[in-house]
């Protein structure tokens, strides 16, 4: 089993409920939430998170409007759709839940130290 | 001083320089060969795009400069990062594997210089000819049969338009001619000869026997053989293409045709025989203009639907670019070709009902006199067409005329007219509105080759004998106009209808004497003549050579007693 392998998954899927947290919050375009999440340093390069958009859009849990800017071409603002807000509850309830597991786990002193 | 490179990016026009052209170009290759087999990958291709036209408008605005150079380029690759790694948070299993940017040529259609639908542009820009060729030969085609408009049509619907500029840039590519063809061929056999020689040092080093040497011998004939194979498959696989889209064509023009036809479109006929479209007259006269016709037009319509949607998958596939609603396409192509086949059914199933009953109307024509000459108005457009449809009438050329001895002392015509229906009442009141013009002028006896009918009253097996009744003792001269009128008239001599033609002819209580020919025809005339003609001929040969063989022996015998 390779390192590699498990860290990417466990990124993500943190890194699809941390999309869905920032737009819980307020809608956003695509630029807004790669800054967020690089300032998070959750990603590093912008072109990882545009098919993670596209699917999370193609699964129907986010929607997307048109919106022209100043800046370079119309952009894409996304907002949660219905069923991406109740599936962004769902990922809190189980975030939180793994959240304290891991804490109880690695709080446990350990008898051999 | 540098060259700089126009390019649209999401709408936005860039001044690249030509090394940043480069880089940028195979980046966008990269990025393209990773993301398009993915589902989605089209509208994730166009949101990079986007970014990176965001990216380099906020770039240039912020350093006053114009044009985009290398260090912008490395800025955007450093920004969204390697496209390898782009569908790294995706799926784990997906690991790169293309290490090479592949620039293959695909057709795409050019939404930057379109005047319809950009299918000549790409076309253009797939063979690397001239653009404005295309689009003659396309109009080309266009006056005279239309073909033009559906080839188009077609090829608007199967290639897909260039949306990316990664397409863009594919859509250009390497020009398609001979000399790479031959270097696709000869990199393959570049690469047997690598591998061929990798083995030759692999076994010498090992053991020099003469099997490890036949055993080289035969890979590399394999080997050969495979890569000219693969050329004749491939060169065999386009013919094969290039043939099945013909006859799809051909067989989809000859359906156009019919519903062109069947729905009366002028212009876009196609096939035509004789200014007569396959079909519609037909169609009309049986069916009249009511409802039956429509349901005929929109089962052809529907079964057209079919071919129409398999030919553009059938197109899609073979440029390489598969339809990914091919099978939706299908389904519905199927459905509708059984709905348009149940219509179809049903108003031949109407139109066969109506043929079921069968009734005769009988008129009888009294004439004047004792000497006739019959002759016909021919028809001015006779096509061989068992009827025409004219404004209101349907013309319709089934006639038997028949010439018979009188029971009495006058000449008359009798018309039967003969007309099917639904029920007896149909057929008979059919049959009864026949109109078939007669004149006798003196002697001059005109006929019709036609005789019509009211439009509304359909064409149902309309048929007409006409027999002319004449008086023993009275003449008749046979016009050859008359010749699609007569059939197997009854005369003294059994003497075939055509030959009959021309002649004057007597009425006796033996039938039909020729009163003119100057030599009787029996039978089938000329040919059972011309045979007793050659024997006799034969006969009186041998007999006068005989004849001769004698005189000259009795000849010689006189001489020999001469002189003894």
């Amino acid at each position: 089993m390779k390192i590699d392998n498990t860290k990417a998954q466990m990124r993500k899927g943190i890194l699809e409920y941390c999309i869905l947290e920032i737009l819980e919050s307020s809608d956003a375009y695509a630029s807004d939430i790669i800054e967020t999440l690089k300032k998070a340093k959750l990603i590093v390069v912008e072109g990882t998170l545009y098919p993670l958009l596209t699917r999370l859009k193609n699964a129907g849990l986010l929607e997307y409007r048109w919106e022209e800017s100043n800046s370079g071409p119309p952009r894409k603002y996304y907002s949660l759709s219905k069923s991406g807000k109740e599936f962004q509850k769902d990922l809190k309830i189980t975030w939180e839940e793994l959240q304290t597991a891991v804490k109880i786990i690695t709080n446990t002193p350990k008898n051999h130290e | 001083m540098n060259k700089t490179i126009n390019i649209n990016l999401s709408g936005i026009i860039f001044y690249l320089d030509e090394e940043a052209y480069n880089l940028f170009n195979r980046y966008l290759i990269q990025v393209k060969n990773e993301l398009e087999s993915q589902e989605g990958g089209e509208e994730i291709i166009a949101d990079i795009e986007a970014r990176i036209a965001e990216l380099f408008t906020i770039r240039l605005e912020k350093s006053r400069h114009q044009v985009i150079t290398i260090h912008d380029i490395n800025f955007i690759c450093d920004t969204l990062g390697s496209p390898k790694e782009f569908m790294g948070e995706e799926e784990q299993s997906n690991e790169a594997h293309l290490n090479e940017v592949k620039s293959k040529k695909r057709l795409f259609r050019n939404p930057d210089e379109k005047v319809i639908g950009g299918v000549s542009s790409g076309i253009a820009a797939y063979f690397g000819t001239n653009m404005i060729l295309i689009r003659i030969i396309f109009l080309l085609f266009l006056p005279f049969t239309g073909i033009g408009i559906l080839l188009y049509v077609i090829l608007w619907a199967a290639i897909p338009e260039a949306k990316t500029t990664a397409q863009k840039l594919q859509m250009k590519g390497e020009p398609v001619n001979l000399s790479n063809i031959k270097k696709s061929v000869t990199d393959e056999l570049e690469g047997v000869k690598e591998r061929f020689g990798q083995f030759g040092k692999n076994s010498s080093a090992k053991n020099n026997s003469f099997i490890i040497f036949l055993n080289r011998i035969a890979s590399f004939i394999l080997q050969v053989i495979e890569v000219v194979l693969k050329f004749i498959f491939n060169f065999i696989k386009i013919v094969l293409i290039i043939v099945a889209s013909i006859t799809g064509f051909v067989l989809f023009m000859i359906l156009f045709g019919t519903i062109a036809e069947t729905w009366n479109i002028s212009g876009l006929n196609v096939i035509s025989i004789n200014g007569n479209l396959l079909g519609l007259n037909i169609a009309q006269a049986m069916l009249g203009n009511g409802i039956d016709l429509k349901l005929l037009q929109a089962g052809t319509l529907l079964i057209l639907l079919f071919p129409i949607l398999v030919l553009i998958t059938l197109v899609a596939k073979a440029l390489g670019r598969p339809l990914t609603k091919a099978k939706l396409f299908n389904v519905i192509g199927g459905i509708s070709f059984l709905i348009g086949l149940a219509f179809i059914v049903y108003t031949v199933g109407q139109v066969a009902t109506s043929f079921r009953v069968k009734a005769t109307e009988m008129k009888k024509i009294q004439l004047s006199g004792r000497v006739f000459d019959i002759r016909a108005d021919i028809l001015e457009r006779n096509e061989g067409f068992l009827f025409e449809l004219n404004d209101d009438r349907l013309r319709i050329e089934n006639i038997e005329l028949q010439i018979k001895e009188s029971k009495d002392s006058t000449a008359s015509l009798i018309l039967k007219h003969r007309a099917k229906g639904k029920s007896n009442s149909f057929a008979r009141q059919r049959a009864r509105l026949f109109d078939y013009p007669i004149d006798q002028t003196g002697e001059i006896l005109s006929l019709s080759e036609y005789f019509s009918v009211p439009k509304e009253a359909l064409y149902r097996g309309q048929a007409l004998k006409v027999t002319l009744y004449l008086p023993p003792g009275s003449e008749i001269f046979m016009d050859p106009s008359i010749e699609n009128l007569i059939f197997n008239i009854e005369n003294a001599h059994d003497m075939l209808d055509e030959n009959m033609l021309g002649h004057t002819w007597k009425m006796t209580e033996d039938g039909l004497l020729c009163a003119d020919c100057e030599a009787i025809d029996y039978f089938s005339g000329s040919d059972v003549n011309g045979i007793m003609k050659d024997k006799e001929e034969k006969e009186e040969k041998e007999e006068s050579s005989g004849m001769q063989r004698k005189i000259k022996e009795l000849e010689s015998e006189i001489k020999r007693l001469k002189s003894e």
